[in-house]
C-alpha cells in the first residue's frame, strides 16, 4: 500500500445466509466461538450460505473517484458497507486511511418528534462530529438543506424531500477523507440532485477520495475516473469508466434479451416468421445495435387465407420496462381521408413476403427495446395475426466517441423510416419485386 | 499509508490483535463515544417527554401504584408482610426506587439496538453508545423517584441514616449489572425479538422473588433462594444504607458486587466481539 493510498481492498469476500433460521443459528455459533477466542472460520461456506461479495480487490488513491456499478443484487451495497465498517469481510482485508463519510442512508437516526435543529446535532454526533464542529457548520448545513424556519419544527412535519435534504446536508458537512455514496442522488427533486452532485464535485476538488455507487451511468461517467463493474458478487471489470459502462450495458442487455417471451394473438389468418432486428450493414443475428446507427427490422409474413381487402402492418417499439416509444404503420392504399402521417407508409403486400424496415437515424437511448408486430385489415379493428414481444433488441454504446448522455435521458422518438416489401411466390421464397414505400 | 490513522477490517480481527489490544480498543471506543452517548441520551429524553402528557409524572405513578396495591393487600389481610422496622411505605419506596433502576434499565437496554433500526444497519458508529445512553433514561427516572422517596420519608417523619451519603456508591454494582446484562440482552434481542417480550415478564417475576416489597425472609425456601439471587443483595444493600445505617449482609453484598462487575466486563467484551455481526443479522 503506497503512501497516498486511501483505500486498499484485498481479495475481499462476504457471505450471507439464505434463510433466517441459518442467520440466527450461525450468528449465535460465530459469536460463541469468538467469545472463546476461537476463529469462527469465516472463510468457509456452510450449508445455506453464499458469497454476496466474492474476491474483490482494488485500491484508491488520494483524490481519486471510483465508480461502482452493476445490476441489482450484485453486491455493491454490501461492498460499500464493508468499506464503512458496518459489515466485516469474511475473507481478505480492507484498509482505510482517514475519516470516512458515508451517504448510505441519509437521515437514518433522525427522531421524528425532535426538531430539525436537535436532529442535526444528534445526526452529526452519530457521524462522528463534535458539538463545536457542528456549531461552526450549523448555518451552512441549514442553508444547504434549504428548510428555512422549519429547522425549529419536528422533522415529522417535514416533507420527504426536506427530510432527505437535511440528512444529506449533515452528512456532506463531515469533511471526510473518503466519501462513500450509495444511490442517494436518486432522491429529492432535480434541483436538489444537481446541488448534491455539485457538492460532491466540490468534495472531489478538495482532494477527498470518493466511491460512488449509482445506477445513473451519466453521473458515474461525470464523476469517476475509474469504475468497477460487479455482477453476482464478482468483480468482472475494473478500469476506465467508459469501458465499464459499455460492459455494464452489454451485460444487462444480454440478460434482458434472454428473458423476452413472445406471444401470438389475432385470428391466426396471418403468421409471421424469421423476425430480426439488427444494425444496418451488420449481422442479422446480432440484436445489439450501436447507438445512433440505423436499425433494420425484418420479418416474413404469410396469409393463410385468401386476402380480400387492403391490409395494414403495425409495428410497435416499446422499452423493456413497457413504455411505448413509437408505432409504425404501413398499409396497402391510403385511408379514406387520403392523408399519410409521418409514421405511415403506403406499400403493396403480397400473399406472403418479407418486410424490411429501416429506421433512419434513431436516437434511442441505450437500453433494451421490444418489438410487437401485427397485421390487420386497414379499416377494421381486428388482428389477422400478431406477435407481442416478437423480438428484443439492444441499443448499446460500444466504442462510441459520442457521449450518448448528451441527449439526456429522453428517448428521441420522432424517427423516420423506410420500408421495403419483397413479394414472394409460394415456391421461390426469396425472390420477388421489391415494393418501395413512398416517403 | 505512511501517515494518518489506518483502520483495518478483516475477519477475526479481534482475535488477531490479541486480548490486551481488544480491551484497549474497547476503552478507547467508549471514551470516544462520550459525546454521542450524551446526545443519544438527550434525544431519548426529549422525545420521551415531548410525546407524553403526564411526562415525568409516570416515573412516580408507577411505584406509587405498586406500593398502593401492596399496602391494600397488607391491610386487607391477604398478605402477611412481616415487620419492616420502619413504616411499610417508606420501606417499599426505597426498595422499589433502587429496583426500578435495574428493571427500567434492563428493558431500555434490551430495546436499544432493535429500537435504533436503520441506524445500526446503515451507519458505522460505536454501538456501545446505544446501550449506555439507554441506561441514562433509567438514571433520570431514578433521580425523580429519589425526590418522591425524600417526600415520603418526610411525610412519615423517618430520618434517613447518616450512611445515605454512600447511596451513589452503593448503587454502582446494580448499575454495572444492568449495563452488563443490557449488553447481552440487546444483542440477543437483535437476533431473537422474543427477548423483548420475555424480559418484561422476567423482571416482574424477579421483583417478587427479590425482597423489595417484603423484608428478607429468614428461613424456608425463600431464604435459600435468596442466597442465589445476586440482585437481591444489590437492592437490599443500598436500602440498608438509606434506612438502617448498616449493611445487614455485607459479605453477600460484596460477593454480589463482584458478580456484577464480572457480568459487566464479560458481556462488554462479548458485545465488542459481536457488534459487527449484529448489523448483518438484525
Amino acid at each position: 500500500m503506497s503512501s497516498d493510498t486511501v483505500v486498499s481492498v484485498e481479495n475481499v469476500s462476504k457471505k450471507f445466509s439464505r434463510t433466517l433460521r441459518h442467520v440466527m443459528m450461525y450468528g449465535a455459533a460465530d459469536i460463541a466461538r469468538n467469545m472463546l477466542g476461537l476463529s469462527s472460520r469465516p472463510q468457509v461456506l456452510r450449508n445455506g450460505e453464499f458469497w454476496a461479495v466474492d474476491d474483490v480487490s482494488f485500491e484508491l488513491g488520494k483524490g481519486e473517484t471510483l465508480g461502482l456499478i452493476g445490476p441489482n443484487g450484485s453486491g455493491k451495497s454490501t461492498l460499500l458497507k464493508m468499506l464503512n465498517g458496518i459489515y466485516m469481510p469474511d475473507r481478505g482485508r480492507i484498509r482505510v486511511k482517514g475519516r470516512v463519510g458515508a451517504l448510505i442512508e441519509v437521515g437514518a437516526g433522525f427522531h421524528p418528534m425532535l426538531t430539525g435543529r436537535e436532529n442535526v446535532y444528534i445526526n452529526g454526533a452519530i457521524l462522528g462530529m463534535s458539538k463545536a464542529e457542528i456549531d461552526k457548520k450549523f448555518d451552512s448545513i441549514v442553508e444547504f438543506a434549504d428548510v428555512g424556519e422549519f429547522i425549529n419544527a419536528p422533522v415529522k412535519h417535514y416533507s420527504s424531500g426536506m427530510f432527505v435534504r437535511l440528512g444529506f446536508a449533515v452528512a456532506i458537512h463531515s469533511e471526510p477523507d473518503l466519501l462513500l455514496v450509495d444511490e442517494v442522488l436518486a432522491v429529492g427533486d432535480a434541483n436538489f440532485q444537481k446541488k448534491c452532485f455539485d457538492r460532491i464535485l466540490d468534495i472531489k476538488k478538495s482532494g477527498a477520495s470518493i466511491i460512488f455507487v449509482s445506477h445513473s451511468v451519466s453521473a458515474v461517467e461525470r464523476l469517476c475516473n475509474r469504475t468497477v463493474l460487479v455482477k453476482n458478487g464478482k468483480m468482472i471489470f475494473h478500469g476506465s469508466t467508459r469501458e465499464a459502462i459499455q460492459k455494464y450495458f452489454h451485460e444487462s442487455s444480454q440478460n434482458n434479451l434472454d428473458k423476452v417471451q413472445s406471444q401470438t394473438f389475432g385470428t391466426g389468418e396471418v403468421i409471421f416468421s424469421d423476425i430480426f432486428a439488427y444494425q444496418d450493414g451488420g449481422n442479422k443475428h446480432n440484436a445489439n445495435i450501436e447507438f445512433g446507427q440505423d436499425i433494420i427490422i425484418e420479418f416474413n409474413y404469410r396469409f393463410l387465407k385468401k386476402r380480400n381487402q387492403n391490409n395494414q402492418i403495425r409495428l410497435g417499439i416499446r422499452t423493456f420496462d413497457g413504455r411505448d416509444v413509437q408505432k409504425i404503420f404501413f398499409h396497402e392504399g391510403s385511408f379514406p381521408d387520403g392523408l399519410v402521417y409521418p409514421n405511415e407508409k403506403i406499400v403493396s403486400l403480397g400473399d406472403q413476403g418479407t418486410c424490411r424496415i429501416k429506421i433512419l437515424n434513431p436516437r434511442l437511448f441505450p437500453q433494451t427495446y421490444i418489438l410487437d408486430i401485427a397485421i390487420a385489415p386497414l379499416d377494421m379493428d381486428v388482428h389477422l395475426g400478431g406477435i407481442s414481444n416478437a423480438k428484443a433488441f439492444n441499443i448499446v454504446c460500444l466504442n462510441d466517441e459520442r457521449r450518448y448522455f448528451e441527449y439526456g435521458n429522453a428517448t428521441v422518438t420522432d424517427f423516420d423510416f423506410d420500408v421495403e416489401v419483397f413479394k414472394r411466390l409460394q415456391s421461390t421464397p426469396t425472390t420477388g419485386e421489391p415494393s418501395r414505400g413512398l416517403s | 499509508m505512511a501517515t494518518g490513522n489506518v483502520v483495518v477490517y478483516e475477519p477475526d480481527r479481534a482475535i488477531k490483535i490479541g486480548f490486551l489490544a481488544q480491551w484497549q480498543e474497547m476503552v478507547v471506543e467508549l471514551v470516544k463515544s462520550r459525546e454521542l452517548i450524551w446526545r443519544l441520551f438527550l434525544r431519548d429524553l426529549q422525545a420521551k417527554y415531548k410525546q407524553s402528557l403526564l411526562g415525568v409524572a409516570w416515573a412516580i405513578i408507577n411505584p406509587l401504584v405498586t406500593i398502593g396495591v401492596f399496602v391494600y393487600l397488607n391491610s386487607a389481610g391477604v398478605l402477611r408482610i412481616g415487620s419492616t422496622g420502619v413504616p411499610y411505605v417508606v420501606f417499599a419506596i426505597v426498595g422499589l426506587t433502587i429496583w426500578n433502576l435495574f428493571a427500567t434499565g434492563i428493558s431500555a437496554a434490551t430495546n436499544s439496538i432493535v429500537g435504533a433500526g436503520p441506524l445500526v444497519t446503515k451507519i458505522n458508529f460505536p454501538k456501545v453508545s446505544l446501550v449506555f445512553s439507554s441506561i441514562g433514561q433509567s438514571l433520570v427516572e431514578f433521580g425523580i423517584r429519589l425526590i418522591l422517596t425524600a417526600i415520603i420519608l418526610f411525610i412519615y417523619k423517618v430520618m434517613p441514616a447518616w450512611s445515605v451519603i454512600f447511596l451513589p456508591l452503593s448503587i454502582l454494582p446494580i448499575l454495572f449489572l444492568t449495563i452488563g446484562l443490557g449488553f447481552i440482552l440487546s444483542l440477543l434481542a437483535g437476533v431473537f425479538r422474543d427477548v423483548v417480550n420475555a424480559i418484561s415478564l422476567i423482571t416482574t417475576f424477579l421483583m417478587f422473588l427479590t425482597p423489595i416489597l417484603y423484608p428478607s425472609p429468614k428461613s424456608g425456601v425463600a431464604a435459600k433462594l435468596l442466597v442465589w439471587n445476586p440482585i437481591a443483595q444489590l437492592v437490599v444493600g443500598p436500602r440498608d444504607l438509606v434506612i438502617f445505617g448498616k449493611l445487614s449482609n455485607p459479605l453477600g453484598f460484596l460477593w454480589s458486587a463482584l458478580f456484577a462487575l464480572i457480568v459487566f466486563f464479560v458481556f462488554w467484551r462479548l458485545f465488542y466481539l459481536a457488534e459487527t455481526k449484529i448489523a448483518e443479522r438484525i
